[in-house]
């Protein structure tokens, strides 16, 4: 191979040494700077108060990775035993949604969730409010929805489930046949079939999945807003706040932005080596 | 089963599209309670230049974006492929820091760096333009649609790269070697080998790049500053306070043009497959006959006239935009009669890009980041004077705004700007409860309603730290504009034991008019002009009531002041000027309900209401609105607070949210 395709790199080089490499240096060296403009380590020493919003967004985004796993699996692996029209289709109806911007989605959640929304409602005209009211004792006119960590978690959910299906369906789509049916000639049932062939095969997807999944579930901060009412501040509340919001401070929000990305790549290094690395992420 | 289940997903994916959809058609504004079918949202769709705009700016940058990242993205694959392993795997660690980074920390990251670039680029410049007089640079450079498109390049090559690389892996080594062994060039053995058998993987990554521009929402949130806003931006800027339903129209149209786009695409894909499957090959663009050396120029005409097509419109129409004069105005939400805009930019031709910010302390952060790069800004009292204190403003030449001497002698020459050289007032009103009398046992009159587990879950709280801890300082006793560490962490206490026994279902800024108007909540505090657009607007079974409470409470003037070498200075006094006039008052009293500045004005608006609606504006609403001096002499105004507190408000208002 000529050596001289190599010299394509070079433009792309500056370019991420510029747009990638610099902006973080950046955020490191904001992260150590005083207000007043010289080192200081107190951006880190005052860190552990917001152990809360770090231990809150890390549980909250492991339920939500962990949901979308649930359901994520499940239907990719079931879409792939379909005929290739079918799962064509069902790969555009689930890339779609994305097409139209997130926050569309999130707000129309918003008033589903509603004290007087749409799903309050339905559940008034139902019946089941007033069952519950007569079962539990209670005397509630809505289920409170909104505003919750459990919203906050379905936002979650919602948003990003495809990152969870598009790598997984990937990985067992291009799986090699020809495995399943040794497995199965040698008297393997399905279920070892599935245990010991399909799903370590497909753990590579999986595991970008999750990494697909947690990151922004982590950082989020538009879904907190919206569905969480801010009462309930994530990470990504936390470091806005600091940026653009209502507390100027952008040497605390880039201290808290290190060490969120140190710990998202210390749990995704860990993760890794348990899947043995397939080096490259997987994506659609 | 398998199939139960999969509908189940897809109805979660789609419940929530479908509502959007089907209130797209409501005549009413709300979005759960169905009053009638219309296509009303659509028609208002075409007039709202807002949401038009952002479409436009999110299709550009995303159609640009998805251009040049896959061009540049494949030329960087082909490189890596060429690299020798060590290299290549450096270089690709490099290249998935975007991807696995989170957002947020890339908007940040590019904010930080873009402000520190065009802080150098400006001493730069300076000095550039000091040594030599042939070129003369820009001296001010700010965020807008340059550095939104840089961002998502950045973000969309990575993807790019991702998708072309193993096709490149998959592709015979020996294929380039042997055209070149055969007399190709390199250049002729990219175009002639390498590209035909990579191309699946770079239209799978250009597709991909396209859809993660479209949704992206918080890299443009940091790095597309004020002058140009996405769909997104407009969409999160909305929910923060009253999302109009034109929102639901724009989802459906979207749903469908995409939902259009793919059918014909698959359906395609499935005639060419069924072609293919009965041995016709797909016909090439060019007829067969024309061949050899006319047939290699006419590819390359079309291609030149392709990309020349393209170079033309992104240039006419990035033209278009820059070609008016403009002036940046920022304000708050729900803060203007949008008619005058449109009435100001035909009487005088200067468009008027009208941005909206959260609240004054959020205003600062936009300002003080980079984010905000505005002529106009409508901040309150005490934060106008931190502005002063911190050379942020410009001073005003009142020769261009006459109207000024229109304003009642009372507000001008305020503490917050003593010799009245930097501002023009623009509204002026009261903090205080706003509640459902429906919802609630008695009549409210002091602030320990907003502290009572009596109504958790119920009660709205402000979200920006002045407001906030002034409530608790007022309910306490002292000064709003205390520099006591004792009195605040008091009044902090006070905020965070009732939010940790569930008093606060949120905190909110203009969010407040939805869920008050809905009965979502029972009780928040609110300013006094905003209370009676909720009243106008809250739905049946809603009565909502208005109390500045009997402790105290606040009492602020807004004012327009310039920004610090601004670059449209004489636009901006023009509109100034345009929005000090007794009509453009009236017309803002009208539709915003606060009071106004200007004497004339605030004393003729009972008449000009009763012309209007053929009825007397009724006392107690004109009351609330301007309100009479017996609430006046309870109310404190905020003045600037000096910056060890205000770091303590930061740092307290930091710990609340937790």
């Amino acid at each position: 191979m000529n050596r001289k395709l190599a010299r394509l790199t070079i433009p792309y080089v500056i370019w991420m040494a510029l747009f990638v490499v610099a902006p973080i240096v950046m955020v490191v060296i904001y992260a150590f700077t005083s207000a007043e403009g010289g080192f200081t380590l107190s951006n880190f020493t005052n860190m552990e108060i917001y152990g809360v919003v770090f231990l809150r967004s890390f549980r909250l985004a492991f339920v939500a990775t962990v949901i979308c796993l649930l359901i994520g699996y499940p239907l990719s692996y079931a879409m792939s035993k379909e005929g290739p029209r079918f799962q064509r289709l069902a790969m555009v109806f689930i890339m779609l949604p994305m097409w139209m911007n997130f926050l569309l989605r999130t707000y129309s959640w918003m008033s589903i969730l509603e004290n007087n929304g749409l799903l309050n409602q339905f559940f008034r005209s139902a019946g089941v409010i007033s069952l519950y009211n007569r079962l539990s004792g209670a005397d509630i006119q809505f289920f409170h929805m909104i505003d919750t960590q459990g919203a906050v978690v379905l936002g979650m959910v919602y948003n990003y489930l495809p990152f969870m299906i598009l790598p997984i369906y990937s990985v067992i789509i291009k799986l090699d046949h020809s495995l399943i049916e040794a497995a199965r000639d040698l008297g393997a049932n399905s279920y070892h079939v599935f245990r010991r062939v399909i799903l370590p095969l497909s753990l590579p997807g999986v595991l970008s999945g999750i990494t697909m999944v947690f990151v922004p579930s982590v950082s989020t901060f538009a879904i907190s807003k919206m569905l969480g009412g801010g009462t309930e501040m994530l990470l990504g509340d936390l470091i806005e706040q600091q940026f653009l919001g209502g507390a100027y401070n952008p040497q605390l929000g880039a201290a808290i932005s290190l060490v969120m990305m140190l710990i998202v790549i210390i749990c995704m290094w860990i993760m890794n080596r348990f899947g043995e690395g397939e080096e490259q992420a997987v994506m659609l | 089963m398998n199939r139960v289940f999969m509908a189940l997903v897809f109805l979660f994916l789609y419940a929530p599209i479908l509502v959007l959809i089907v209130f797209s058609f409501n005549a009413g504004s709300s979005n759960s309670v169905w009053t009638g079918f219309s296509f009303g949202w659509y028609r208002e769709l075409l007039h709202n230049r807002l949401i038009l705009r952002s479409i436009y700016t999110t299709l550009l940058v995303s159609l640009l974006a998805t251009v040049i990242a896959t061009a540049a993205g494949t030329f960087a694959a082909i490189g890596f492929f060429a690299l020798r392993r060590r290299q290549r795997n450096l270089l690709n660690t490099v290249n998935n820091i975007p991807m696995m980074n989170a957002d947020i920390v890339t908007g940040v990251a590019m904010c930080l760096f873009f402000v520190a670039f065009f802080g150098l680029w400006g001493r730069f410049s300076l000095w550039f333009n000091g040594v030599q007089s042939l070129v003369t640079l820009p001296t001010r450079l700010t965020l807008g649609f340059g550095t939104l498109l840089i961002a998502h390049v950045a973000f969309n090559i990575p993807y790019v790269i991702l998708s072309v690389g193993p096709r490149l892996r998959q592709m015979d080594r020996n294929l380039v070697d042997a055209a070149m062994d055969l007399g190709c060039t390199w250049m002729q053995a990219f175009w002639k080998v390498i590209l035909p058998e990579i191309k699946p993987g770079i239209v799978s990554g250009a597709l991909t790049a396209f859809t993660m521009s479209v949704d992206d929402f918080i890299i443009s949130y940091f790095t597309a500053g004020s002058s140009s806003s996405t769909l997104a931006m407009t969409i999160y800027g909305m929910t923060k306070k009253r999302v109009t339903p034109e929102i639901n129209a724009v989802s459906t149209l979207l749903f469908v043009s995409v939902l259009l786009l793919l059918t014909v695409n698959n359906l395609r894909e499935s005639w060419l497959e069924r072609r293919r499957a009965m041995g016709i090959e797909r016909r090439p663009l060019l007829p067969e006959r024309i061949s050899g050396p006319r047939r290699a120029w006419l590819r390359r005409g079309l291609a030149a006239a392709g990309a020349a097509c393209f170079v033309a419109t992104v240039a006419f129409l990035t033209g278009a935009t820059n070609a008016q004069p403009t002036v940046n105005v920022c304000s708050w939400g729900e803060y203007i009669d949008e008619d005058l805009i449109t009435q100001f930019e035909e009487e005088t031709g200067i468009a008027v890009n009208y941005q909206t910010a959260e609240s004054n302390e959020a205003l600062y952060s936009l300002l003080k980041s980079g984010a905000g790069d505005y002529d106009v800004i409508v901040p309150s009292d005490y934060m106008i004077s931190q502005l002063i204190e911190e050379g942020m403003l410009e001073p005003l030449d009142y020769g261009n705004i006459p109207n000024f001497s229109l304003i009642d002698d009372r507000f001008k020459n305020l503490s917050y700007d003593p010799e009245n050289l930097y501002t023009v007032p623009y509204t002026w009103g009261t903090v205080g409860i706003i509640y459902n009398r429906a919802a609630v046992e008695e009549p409210i009159t002091s602030w320990s309603a907003m502290f009572d587990e009596r109504y958790a879950g119920e009660v709205l709280m402000f979200r920006n730290s002045r407001d906030a801890i002034a409530i608790a300082l007022s309910y306490l006793g002292y000064s709003l504009n205390t520099t006591d560490p004792l009195q605040l962490r008091e009044a902090y206490q006070l905020l965070a034991d009732a939010k940790s026994k569930g008093v606060y279902q949120a905190f909110v800024m203009d969010e407040i008019f939805q869920k008050m108007e809905g009965g979502n909540a029972a009780i928040g505090a609110y300013y006094a002009g905003d209370y009676l657009s909720m009243a106008e607007n809250a739905a049946e079974g809603v009565d909502l009531a208005f109390v500045v409470p009997e402790e105290g409470s606040n009492w602020f003037m807004d004012a327009m002041c310039v920004l610090k070498d601004a670059p449209h200075k004489a636009e901006a006094e023009a509109w100034i000027n345009f929005i000090a006039s007794t009509e453009a008052n009236l017309a803002n009293m009208d539709f915003i309900w606060y009071a106004s500045p200007n004497a004339q004005a605030l004393a003729e608006y009972p008449a000009y209401y009763e012309e209007l609606y053929e009825e007397p504006l009724p006392e107690e609403t004109y009351e609330i609105m301007a309100a009479p001096q017996e609430v006046l002499d309870r109310c404190e105004a905020y003045v600037s607070l000096p910056p060890e507190t205000r770091a303590l408000y930061n740092a307290l208002w930091t710990e609340l949210g937790i």
